[in-house]
């Protein structure tokens, strides 16, 4: 009976980790802010000379827009790097076509300081990514429900990463908030490609592992460690069957 | 459709007792040297068989109709947001602080794709749509951390009631909400 | 057969049928509060469910647990100790779930969702007395259930156990296993895998508690923890019952024993695998669950249902068919019970069904069905077992009174009392509501309708346990 006890609680000493990974707290609402409006439909000025209207952009192909400054020395250099190399990992564009579009949010923002950052990503000749800036950024940004702040201290705005889908008719499916996995960021061309996402979990700062993990391969949501807990009483369940047995084998030869 | 189940429940215990109350009888008219049932084992593989047959035709005519399948490749023409609290729900065309939530009247159009996007500040409940006959047209389940989408297309006008079906406290048979569809 | 095995399962019965009687008065509290025929606070209500539902899930399956011990005992050498071991930290569990309860007014349904349990609306401390309440009953029972387990190893190798040298058509092993033996230990793999992950969830909430909000469970996998525990349990209390079933219906029918063929072999060893899945069932409206493990859910809830029929209910049907038979209120409690089990399996199988659980689910359809292979399923087994028994006291012999009165109350009461929770759901109306809205007026009418029957149902129990109970207390009090 003491080999038992003991048994048990290595057992569960082991359980109690797995699950602290999965602690959270409500999650971030914001994220929720504005879906399915029909974002305000800005006249671009895109590097390389082109001038078109957000809807008539995303006519052709929905968007991933992406709001950035480009004086930023916090989280945009690093939001658009990872969303370059994540779309490059993913490889989506054949099966759910999207266009890439990197909108500035600073009023003072030129077309110039935009293809200056276009180069500095070494995009400026990718198909299917835009750079560029609008006299109209504050409807923008309020139709995507998006606050950044100036700091005149710091010479900063205090914003977060943001990445939103918009569909082929100009509406906004999803936003990502914060720098997100690609297996978010696929939920998001998704969603711009009109899949149905019965269900997710909002973000949170601890949130890394979840119950059920979104596969980036199939796009379904595979079982992922937490499935694993619910299925360790069955195994241990049948190695304490098969452990019963050899000692009662050994005890009775 | 809530009758049509219980009819087919009704339906299907009848005939299954009848079975039973048929059978005892026959052990009561039995006689000593009487030996029952012959043939068994093909008689209990026939109907492993029918049973199996059965059963798969009902899964397959029921699986698409799953509510994680319904208007899969359209996209909603209106999302309302839907906060469940003890012992509230907070409905809102624009997104809900949980921690500092607000509601405003809800209103849709007939036909219309609506999607519900669900969550909790609390505990779990249940976001469940009542129709003007007061029967549950849909339900999804409001869990804290997670969001659920549920899609719903409402083809009659009137007044919908919210109800939680999912146990939350001491004031759960109180939780209610309404919206209109016009 | 040792006496001391006859007088712990005669205090097993005696405790069983006290704690029922008590539990279906606070169903009847209940049906006739949401009926408006008496007024209970809500706070009351609630505490009156919670601890309705506990007591019935634990003395039911506390009395199939003391049924096939005392059965096994035929085959194998079962240990005296765990089954006491098991009897006192019942009875001290027990004892501390209705002291949280009544006392505390801990109420938080038997499921105890989480994070239900730490949104205190009662006694600060009747949260961790509930908690270690579950806590003492696991253990208990998990001795219980590994002491059996060992038992049954001791004698039957792993092959035999689960019958596989059955598995062959003509087969004619050395070695036979009794259907007994092994219904008997597939239920207790299932039991052990439930009380394990009760054992997970009751420490993860108990770690939440003292952590003082530095550890935070994740609602959707503690669901799939709870349901896995609460489903596959209440499951494992029925096959408890019908390992019993097995063993005993042609003895107390005066007709040859059951054997092991080789598709009974097959249809319980199919079983072990279908019933770790029907639990997904209870996931259906929580979106985020993966399809894909939803759709799981609808087959296994699916498929368990074809072993059990085309095996089990197609072999009792097969022994009364045309078959001289003793009955006696031993084997017609068995017999009905399977009448109820089917019942209450159609009416699983309709709402097992997702894209009908999306209209039925949490409705009062639910404690419809469960009710169902209960009150008319499970329990009857289990008293049809006390009863045969209550006459092992003596000389064994059967004697019944007043069966035809006692079988009618209990059917007739049974049935009124489980369609008025089918009607009222198929009208949507809510479980787990104290008082219904007006928008679920019929709720009401249901409600008083059911508690009548409710009562006629109770006075045939009481009825019938007379004799059981006096035969029973006056073996613990002789000294013998
Ligand atoms: C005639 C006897 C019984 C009566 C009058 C009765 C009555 C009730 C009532 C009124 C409810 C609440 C229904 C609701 O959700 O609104 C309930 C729930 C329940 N009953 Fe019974 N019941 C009886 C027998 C049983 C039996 C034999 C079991 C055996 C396992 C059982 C297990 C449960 C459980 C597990 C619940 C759920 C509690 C919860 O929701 O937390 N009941 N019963
Ligand atoms: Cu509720």
């Amino acid at each position: 009976m003491f080999r038992l006890c003991l048994f048990t609680s290595i057992v569960m000493l082991t359980i109690l980790p797995a699950q602290s990974l999965f602690s959270q707290s409500l999650g971030d609402f914001r994220e929720e802010i504005n879906i399915y409006n029909t974002l305000y439909d800005a006249p671009l000025h895109l590097v390389g000379g082109a001038d078109v209207s957000l809807h008539e952009l995303a006519k052709d192909k929905p968007i991933i827009l992406a709001l950035v400054f480009s004086r930023c020395s916090g989280v945009c250099n690093p939001l658009v790097l990872e969303l370059k190399e994540n779309l490059r990992m993913l490889n989506l564009q054949q099966e759910l076509p999207y266009s890439v579009l990197v909108l500035s949010f600073d009023p003072w923002d030129k077309i110039e300081d935009m293809q200056y950052m276009a180069e500095r990503f070494n995009l400026t000749n990718e198909p299917d990514w835009y750079f560029g800036v609008t006299d109209s950024i504050n409807q923008v940004i309020n139709s995507v429900g998006f606050k950044p702040i100036w700091d005149e201290k710091k010479k900063q705005f205090d914003h977060d990463a943001l990445l939103a889908g918009v569909s082929t008719k100009g509406k906004m499916t999803k936003k990502l908030l914060g720098l997100r996995n690609s297996k978010d960021l696929r939920m998001l061309v998704q969603s711009i490609n009109k899949v149905f996402i019965p269900s997710y979990r909002l973000p949170t700062n601890t949130s890394i592992f979840t119950c059920f993990n979104y596969d980036p391969e199939t796009g379904k949501i595979v079982p992922g460690t937490g499935l694993l807990i619910i299925i360790m009483p069955v195994l241990i369940t049948w190695l304490t069957v098969i452990g019963i047995r050899m000692a009662v084998r050994k005890k009775t030869t | 459709m809530q009758s049509l189940l219980l009819y087919l429940f009704l339906i299907l215990t009848v005939v299954s007792t009848s079975v039973f109350i048929y059978v005892y009888r026959s052990s009561i008219k039995a006689g000593d040297k009487d030996g029952g049932l012959t043939n068994v084992l093909t008689k209990r593989m026939w109907f492993i068989l029918i049973l199996f047959v059965v059963l798969a035709i009902f899964f397959s005519a029921t699986v698409p109709k799953s509510p994680y399948f319904m208007f899969k490749d359209e996209i909603p023409s209106k999302s309302v947001n839907v906060t469940a609290g003890q012992y509230f729900f907070y409905m809102s065309y624009s997104a809900i602080n949980p921690d500092a939530p607000t509601s405003e009247p809800i209103e849709l159009g007939v036909n219309e794709l609506v999607e519900f996007r669900v969550t909790s500040r609390d505990v779990t409940h249940t976001f469940a749509v009542y129709d003007e006959n007061n029967q549950v047209v849909a339900q999804t389940q409001a869990m804290p951390g997670y969001v659920n989408n549920l899609r719903w297309k409402f083809e009659k006008p009137g007044t919908y009631k919210i109800f939680c079906l999912e146990y939350c406290g001491a004031g759960h048979h109180i939780m209610r909400g309404s919206f209109t569809v016009k | 057969m040792e006496n001391k095995f006859k007088k712990i399962t005669s205090l097993w019965i005696i405790t069983v049928l006290i704690l029922f009687v008590v539990a279906i008065i606070l169903g009847l509290l209940m049906r006739f509060n949401q009926g408006g025929n008496i007024k209970l606070d809500p706070v009351t209500f609630y505490t009156d469910m919670t601890i309705h539902g506990l007591t019935m899930i634990g003395i039911w399956f506390v009395a199939g647990m003391a049924a096939v011990n005392y059965i096994m005992e035929r085959y194998v050498r079962t240990s005296y100790k765990a089954n006491l071991i098991a009897y006192i930290m019942t009875v001290v569990g027990v004892l501390m779930l209705w002291g949280a309860g009544f006392i505390g007014k801990f109420h938080a349904g038997w499921t105890f969702l989480y994070p239900l349990p730490f949104k205190i609306m009662w006694e600060q401390w009747a949260t961790p007395l509930f908690l270690y309440a579950l806590l003492v009953l696991g253990v208990g029972w998990t001795i219980w259930t590994v002491s059996l387990m060992i038992s049954l190893l001791k004698k039957y190798t792993l092959s035999q156990v689960f019958a596989w040298q059955h598995f062959k058509r003509d087969a004619k092993p050395e070695v036979e296993t009794p259907p007994f033996v092994l219904i008997s230990m597939i239920s207790l793999v299932g039991v052990l895998s439930c009380l394990i992950t009760a054992a997970a969830l009751d420490f993860l909430l108990l770690t939440e508690y003292y952590s003082n909000g530095g550890f935070i469970n994740d609602a959707l996998l503690m669901k799939n923890l709870t349901y896995f525990f609460g489903h596959t349990l209440a499951n494992e209390m029925l096959y408890l019952g019908l390992a019993v079933i097995y063993e005993l219906f042609s003895e107390v029918s005066g007709r040859p024993k059951w054997k092991t063929s080789w598709y009974v072999a097959y249809a319980w060893n199919l079983t072990l695998f279908f019933v770790l899945f029907a639990f997904l069932h209870h996931m259906y409206m929580d979106f985020v669950q993966p399809e894909t493990l939803q759709i799981i859910g609808q087959l296994a809830s699916y498929l368990a249902s074809i072993p059990s029929t085309g095996v089990t209910i197609f072999s009792i049907l097969v022994a009364v068919y045309g078959t001289k038979i003793n009955w006696n209120l031993a084997n017609l409690m068995f017999f009905i019970g399977t009448a109820g089990w089917v019942s209450g399996g159609i009416g699983a199988v309709i709402d097992a069904t997702i894209s009908n659980n999306f209209l039925l689910h949490n409705t009062l359809w639910v404690p419809a069905h469960f009710h169902t292979y209960n009150a008319l399923g499970n329990v009857l087994f289990s008293l049809g077992f006390f009863y045969w028994f209550s006459f092992q006291l003596k000389d064994g012999i059967i004697k019944d009174k007043h069966s035809m009165l006692k079988i009618l109350l209990i059917v007739i009461g049974g049935i009124g009392f489980l369609a008025a929770f089918y009607f009222a759901g198929a009208d949507s109306v809510a479980r787990r509501y104290a008082n219904y809205p007006e928008e679920m007026a019929s709720g009401k009418f249901w409600a008083t309708f059911g508690g009548t029957f409710a009562t006629i149902y109770l006075l045939g129990i009481i009825l019938f346990i007379g004799g059981i109970l006096k035969r029973c207390f006056g073996f613990v009090f002789s000294r013998v």
